[in-house]
């Protein structure tokens, strides 16, 4: 029997191929990963660069140049009230907003990935303690018990960033601890108990290089909800002391003057927040989205 | 039992509407009459800002007012608190025998006479005519213990200002008298702040609702949130009230009353801020108020500080005062709404003398502060959230001009509610300059002399001194102005002690704000005190 070599050898034409869900899940993914790194860029790197940027003083201003609208002469989003360039406040501002940012994730994913681990891969009494603190924690009103240790302690950089990061632990260590749930019954686990490893050497070593990928992931979109904490802090008068800027300490300045007209000491920090924040939740998601793909993919 | 069933081309919905009023269609038209009267009120509200108060009103009397003030009314009494705009409501309801009037004078209200009959005795006599609004008389008894709860209240407001607890002598049942250890020859004015309720109905307490004899009654009240509503004594004794009813609410956000003003849904707010003022102006519907007002703003030194302390010398703390620019402040944050201190007191006080004027020279300032050998001085500056317009800004700019002279400020601003009372007091943590505002109801300088400078060992012991201010030279001028009855003279002593309290530099930077009020233009009368109140009863409103 002859074949037809000009016939194709399947039905799925790379057509069908591009819209199955899968391909439509990838792209979604990737577009989702750029559009997330340019609204994420668009302020991440003006803000990391704004000391080395020509950029007036954010704290002392000139009186004679108060509230100019955007584009004004040498102010491209205006001053507030005190003379002080707009641009400038946002920019310092930000590096308040994402330090205390950065930093809380760090240690809420470096608490909650080592409780996390220890409560899955442990169990008995050491989970039972680890996830009831765990519940404990989520069921207190998050933005309350902020502004309560804040009254305690005062509000500092190091207060603060200690406060959003106990308040977000909880969200890894439950990931973590699911996971290694998952991973501790893996051959690999088991091959590395025969080989004599002491167990938080297979956790250290073996588990949770493991799981990594996904719990950053996780941790990574932390930052958008610690930016956003940090600034309603600030907005509520409980941010760090002035007259050093934070993006909700310049809107909560601003929101008596909107009705005045003085719209832009409102809206430019506000949409400041809200590009980073869309855009650190659509990287997050596009990475997350990318490593299921991934990790279904390696079983 | 046959149906009779269409049939060929005609469906049977045809042939149910050829019938008449289809099921489907009489849903509909209920649904939509439903979704109308749900919907409708919303969107005729919508389309358009309305006024809640504006259709009872009618020619001049009559009508409804609608009041937004900035801060919660707590109570319709002053004994633990009164600030400017609260006075206006307080007073509608209940009456003082004296009263401030609009030249700061004080007028007599429930007395017929209020007389220093000799320098330590006050004789006076109630009106014929005056009763409660429930017809029942004022009478000397309640007047008796009125005085006695103002001064029996814990840390009263009211009774802080008196020099001492008068004491009171029942001479028949329409006259009293009022006897000081120490002549008071402002007691007249004084007594404008104390209140007169039925001595069975008062406590020594703030009281939220109850029987005044003011020309307005309280038909509901809500101090937790500081709503009340107020209807014209029908039953009372002096001119009845141009308005039907006062409803009272508040409202914190500044732009929150501004939109509650433009949109209709209030007919008065009081104690803007200077850029509400200014952007108020350019409404068609909106006039802006303005009169001189009587309270100060200062930035206050801390004098409770170490004698080896920078700020322990007059010369440093003149030398911190050049460096603040006033002009530009004035001019930028302060929308050219406020006047620079000439004295110790505002200029607008009975008694006020012009000590000097506060001027920007930074190298004066450099100059007296290296004179001094103080270099590196690092201050702190604390004060209450909104304790006056753009507090924050102005306080913030003051960093960036210290800054120039060399001196580090911090700022520790404390949140309302938040204890400013311990921080005052240095319970709560150091600090070195206070930023406070310093009312005035009775239209005298002597008060704020007395209030602020005239502290003494005794009371410092306790704190109970304007931040550590003791200076016995001062005390003393102020007690035998406070004494003596010859106007003049009391002039000439309480200006003596002004200039004392001048060389001394208590504060950085001394101001006036201008009473600021917006109200609707249906609002056609309504006179502001210089004291930043009014009479409520002769506001009259328009269709």
């Amino acid at each position: 029997m002859a074949l037809d070599q000009t016939a194709p050898p399947t039905a799925v034409t790379p057509r069908l191929l591009r819209r199955s869900a899968a391909a439509r899940r990838a792209r979604h993914s990737t577009i989702k990963i750029w559009l997330g790194a340019i609204c994420a860029s668009i302020i991440i790197i003006p803000v990391a660069l704004a000391r080395v940027l020509p950029l007036p003083d954010p704290v002392r201003g000139v009186l004679r140049d108060s509230s100019l609208p955007p584009l004004s002469d040498g102010h491209l989003l205006g001053t507030d009230p005190n003379g002080r360039d707009l641009l400038s406040r946002i920019l310092f501002g930000g590096q308040t907003s994402l330090v205390i940012g950065l930093l809380a994730i760090v240690i809420s994913g470096l608490v909650g990935i080592v409780l996390g681990a220890v409560a899955g891969y442990y169990g008995g009494w050491v989970d039972t303690l680890v996830s009831r603190a765990l519940e404990a924690q989520m069921s207190l009103p998050l933005l309350l018990m902020l502004l309560l240790v804040v009254a305690l302690f005062g509000p500092s950089i190091a207060v603060i960033t200690l406060v959003i990061a106990v308040a977000q632990w909880p969200e890894p260590a439950r990931l973590t601890r699911a996971l290694v749930l998952v991973e501790r019954e893996k051959p690999y686990v088991a091959a590395a108990q025969v080989l004599g490893l002491r167990r938080p050497t297979v956790i250290g070593r073996h588990i949770i290089p493991n799981i990594l990928p996904q719990v950053l992931v996780v941790v990574f979109l932390l930052l958008a909800q610690a930016v956003l904490l940090e600034s309603a802090l600030s907005f509520l008068g409980a941010g760090v002391q002035r007259p050093y800027p934070t993006w909700g300490g310049i809107i909560s300045d601003g929101r008596e003057l909107f009705v005045t007209g003085k719209w832009w000491l409102v809206t430019i920090p506000g949409i400041a927040i809200a590009l980073l924040v869309i855009g650190v939740n659509l990287l997050g998601d596009g990475l997350r989205d990318r490593t299921r793909r991934a990790k279904a993919g390696d079983s | 039992m046959t149906h009779n069933i269409p049939m060929g081309g005609t469906s049977g919905a045809e042939v149910v509407a050829e019938g008449g009023v289809s099921r489907r269609s009489i849903l509909q038209l209920a649904a939509f009459l439903g979704a109308g009267t749900l919907l409708g009120p919303t969107l005729v509200a919508c389309a358009g800002p309305q006024s809640t108060s504006g259709g009872s009103a009618s020619g001049g009397t009559g009508g409804k007012l609608s009041i937004t003030l900035n801060r919660n009314l707590v109570s319709l009494d002053n004994k633990l608190n009164q600030y400017d705009a609260a006075v206006t409501v307080q007073r509608a309801v209940r009456q003082a025998l004296t009263r401030i009037g609009l030249d700061l004078k004080p007028e007599l209200v429930l007395a017929k006479s209020f007389k220093q009959t000799s320098p330590t005795v006050w004789t006076v006599a109630l009106r014929d005519d005056i009763h409660y609004s429930d017809k029942s008389p004022v009478t000397v008894a309640d007047v008796e213990t009125a005085i006695k709860l103002y001064f029996q209240v814990k840390a009263g407001y009211v009774a802080s200002q008196f020099p001492e607890q008068p004491t009171f002598t029942k001479v028949d049942d329409k006259s009293f008298t009022l006897t000081t250890t120490k002549p008071v020859v402002t007691l007249n004015s004084l007594m404008s702040n104390i209140l007169i309720t039925p001595a069975a109905a008062n406590k020594a307490e703030e009281l939220r609702d109850g029987l005044g004899s003011g020309p307005f009654t309280v038909a509901a009240a809500d101090s937790g949130t500081g709503t009340y509503r107020l209807v014209r004594n029908e039953n009372y004794w002096g001119e009845k009230a141009l308005l039907d009813e006062v409803n009272v609410s508040y409202q914190e956000e500044e732009g929150a009353r501004v939109i509650a003003l433009t949109s209709g849904q209030t007919d008065v707010i009081d104690t803007i801020t200077p850029e509400s003022a200014a952007s108020l102006k350019s409404n068609k519907d909106i006039e802006v108020l303005q009169t001189k007002g009587t309270r100060l703003i200062h930035l206050f030194y801390n004098f409770r500080k170490p004698a080896g302390h920078p700020l322990s010398k007059a010369t440093v703390r003149e030398a911190l005062s050049h460096a603040i620019d006033h002009d530009a402040l004035i001019k930028s944050l302060m929308a050219g709404q406020v006047t620079s201190a000439e004295g110790v007191v505002p200029s607008t006080l009975e008694g006020f003398a012009q000590t000097g004027t506060y001027t920007f020279d930074v190298a004066k300032a450099k100059s007296m502060l290296a004179a001094e050998g103080v270099s590196g001085l690092k201050l702190r500056a604390i004060w209450e959230d909104s304790e006056f317009a753009g507090a924050a800004r102005v306080m913030e700019a003051i960093v960036g001009m210290l800054a120039d002279v060399g001196v580090a400020l911090e700022l520790k601003q404390i949140p309302k509610g938040g204890d400013i009372n311990a921080w005052r007091r240095g319970e709560a943590g150091d600090w070195d300059i206070l930023a406070n505002g310093y009312g005035n109801q009775t239209g005298l300088a002597i008060t704020n002399l007395q209030g602020q400078y005239g502290g003494t060992a005794a009371k410092e012991k306790t704190r109970d001194t304007y931040h550590g201010f003791v200076h016995p030279e001062v005390t003393s001028l102020l007690d035998a102005a406070s004494q003596n009855p010859d106007v003049a003279a009391r002039n000439a002593q309480l200006k003596d002690a002004q200039e004392k309290i001048w060389a001394l530099w208590p504060a950085m930077w001394a101001w006036t704000p201008n009473n600021l009020l917006a109200r609707r233009k249906r609002v056609t009368t309504l006179d502001l005190s210089p004291g930043n109140f009014y009479d409520l009863s002769t506001v009259k409103v328009s269709g």
